[in-house]
């Protein structure tokens, strides 16, 4: 349907309140491209952050219409779509003992394990999953893989030195680490996964300059790449973006 | 009335015709040995033997104390007394009733009359889970009764058919109990696990999204809420298993040893219930975890705020 990395079409988003049902945006229309740094501004409480779950198909109050690729969202279960398209959160919640834990999370789900749940034939990481050969089996019984053989310790280190982040060490527990390092990790996480659609929630609110600087660079990094990257940002612009995209009243300008 | 008691009063209204109860044998069997070595004339020898009966005062006496512990409380301030009269006396109430219905049923011999026994039982203990479970969402009556029913039939053919095979299969004396036993045990335990599970999941909301986020499964994302609440669900069935014997003597092997049985097949019994119990608890609290936790989600695996029990439609 289109050229475009990531399409979505008439996306509406009617949340319930008091006196029936409020709408927070309608019918927007929205494309990226691969390698794109898209930043998105707008009054706080215009449904920037619906908008971005939304597209993560994880805004239960959303609808509309989405492309990856050219293919629709409803050819991808959900788990496919999030995996490709990655929504992080603004707020950091770092699941594990320590930080290697915190970074292996995503390996250790059913999405990257099972050879059954992903049919993409475009996917990045494939001949990861042929290298490891074994067939797993998860499912209700939950998962039993560790991640360690998918995502080695070196690996992880290699990672977050290129990243700009040699001052975390990887033992450590995450309710250690400071504000702007658990950012850091919780962006790592998510990186690491390779999505191509990164849609990054104010995850440089609340750090200090030198911090937004480093989570900046590891963005644009990543955008040089290839993956895009639609960031919600209420600091100044940082010279980053590709283009700025303003959500208000219901309408993107 | 115990359970112990009830064996007695079967063995006494159904003579010979349980020759595989080992409960009632052992009590008869009891009867002649209390008799030779009895040392103590204060027990009262009946036909089916050896045991020491409570009359009206015993319950007025029993009754006494909960007034008591109560005007302590009223006097105290603590605003507990008239909650607690009020389960007791509606206690003695079911109590007697349940007793007077059972030894009804025992009598009769009637496997219909077992069964619908059985059925009132399962729609109140349906009702009480509940009622007693805080924060879940509505129309969870079909999950805990499939759940009860389930375990209720593991029960009883496991521990009735397989373990004591008694005759007729349907002895109302041992399968009424049991079923009791079985219900109280997993009604407490269901009603823990579903407050948990849905308090954990309001408090791992954050996580629960990050989970989803990262591509998780609605149940890889549940887990963590799911093992906990079965974990607290099945706390004291552990930790009577644990305590019995050395801290507790369980009401059933209590019961049994009180009415004159031998002790050590009070404890083989006693043995029996505990480990089936703990068994099936755990199983009670996985199937209602599995076929609860998709109300948290919506179809398409999102966090749901407000828990909603979907009817598959056709």
């Amino acid at each position: 349907m289109s050229t475009y990395l990531f399409s979505a079409r008439d996306m509406t988003c009617t949340v319930p309140s008091q006196d029936g049902e409020r709408t927070i945006f309608q019918g927007l229309s929205f494309d990226i491209d691969a390698g794109e740094i898209v930043d998105l501004v707008g009054p706080s409480g215009a449904g920037k952050s619906s908008l971005l779950t939304a597209f993560a198909r994880l805004n239960p109050h959303a609808d509309g219409t989405m492309f990856l690729d050219g293919r629709p969202a409803t050819e991808f279960s959900p788990q496919q779509w999030r995996r490709r398209v990655a929504y992080l959160p603004q707020k950091p919640v770092l699941i594990g003992e320590n930080v290697a834990q915190v970074i292996r999370l995503p390996w250790t789900l059913a999405i990257r394990n099972d050879d059954d749940a992903e049919q993409d034939a475009n996917r990045l990481s494939d001949r990861r999953l042929q290298a490891h050969g074994k067939r797993r089996r998860s499912g209700i019984w939950g998962t039993t893989h560790n991640g360690v053989d998918m995502l080695p310790d070196a690996k992880i280190r290699a990672t977050l030195d290129a990243m700009g982040c040699d001052d975390i060490d990887l033992a450590r527990a995450p309710h250690d680490l400071s504000g702007g390092q658990a950012a850091r990790v919780s962006l790592a996480r998510t990186l690491l996964t390779d999505p191509s659609l990164l849609l990054a929630d104010e995850v440089d609110a609340g750090l200090d300059d030198a911090n937004a600087a480093k989570v900046a660079a590891i963005l644009s990094n990543a955008a040089a790449r290839g993956m895009a990257v639609i960031r919600i940002r209420h600091r100044p612009p940082d010279g980053v973006a590709t283009r700025t995209v303003t959500l208000d009243e219901g309408g993107l300008r | 009335m115990n359970t112990a008691n009830i064996i007695m009063l079967a063995s006494a209204s159904l003579p010979g015709s349980a020759p595989h109860f080992a409960g009632a044998a052992q009590a008869t069997r009891a009867v002649a040995r209390t008799v030779a070595q009895s040392a103590t004339q204060t027990a009262v020898h009946t036909s089916s033997g050896t045991s020491y009966p409570i009359d009206i005062w015993g319950l007025l006496i029993a009754l006494a104390m909960v007034m008591v512990a109560s005007g302590l409380s009223w006097l105290m301030h603590l605003g507990i007394g008239k909650t607690l009269l009020w389960s007791a006396c509606r206690a003695l109430v079911q109590l007697c009733a349940m007793g007077f219905i059972m030894g009804y049923v025992i009598t009769s011999g009637n496997p219909w009359l077992v069964l619908v026994l059985i059925c009132v039982m399962l729609v109140a203990a349906v009702q009480i889970t509940l009622s007693r479970a805080k924060g879940v969402p509505k129309g969870l009556a079909g999950p805990v009764l499939l759940t009860l029913v389930i375990t209720m039939l593991l029960m009883i053919s496991m521990v009735t058919e397989l373990v004591v095979r008694p005759r007729p299969w349907y002895a109302p004396q041992l399968v009424v109990p049991l079923t009791g036993m079985l219900l109280g045990n997993t009604v407490s335990a269901l009603a823990v696990g579903l407050s948990r599970f849905y308090e954990s999941m309001k408090e791992r909301r954050d996580e629960v999204d990050t989970l989803l986020a990262l591509g998780a499964t609605r149940w890889e994302a549940a887990r963590p809420s799911v093992i906990s609440s079965i974990r607290l669900g099945l706390l004291p069935t552990t930790a009577s298993l644990a305590s019995s014997g050395i801290v507790t003597i369980p009401g059933m092997m209590a019961g049994q040893v009180i009415a004159g049985g031998d002790p050590l097949n009070a404890a083989k019994y006693q043995f029996v219930i505990l480990a089936s119990i703990a068994a099936l608890t755990l199983l009670a609290d996985t199937l209602i975890m599995v076929m609860v936790y998709r109300t948290c989600f919506t179809p398409d695996d999102q966090y749901r705020e407000t828990p909603i029990v979907e009817h598959k439609k056709k």
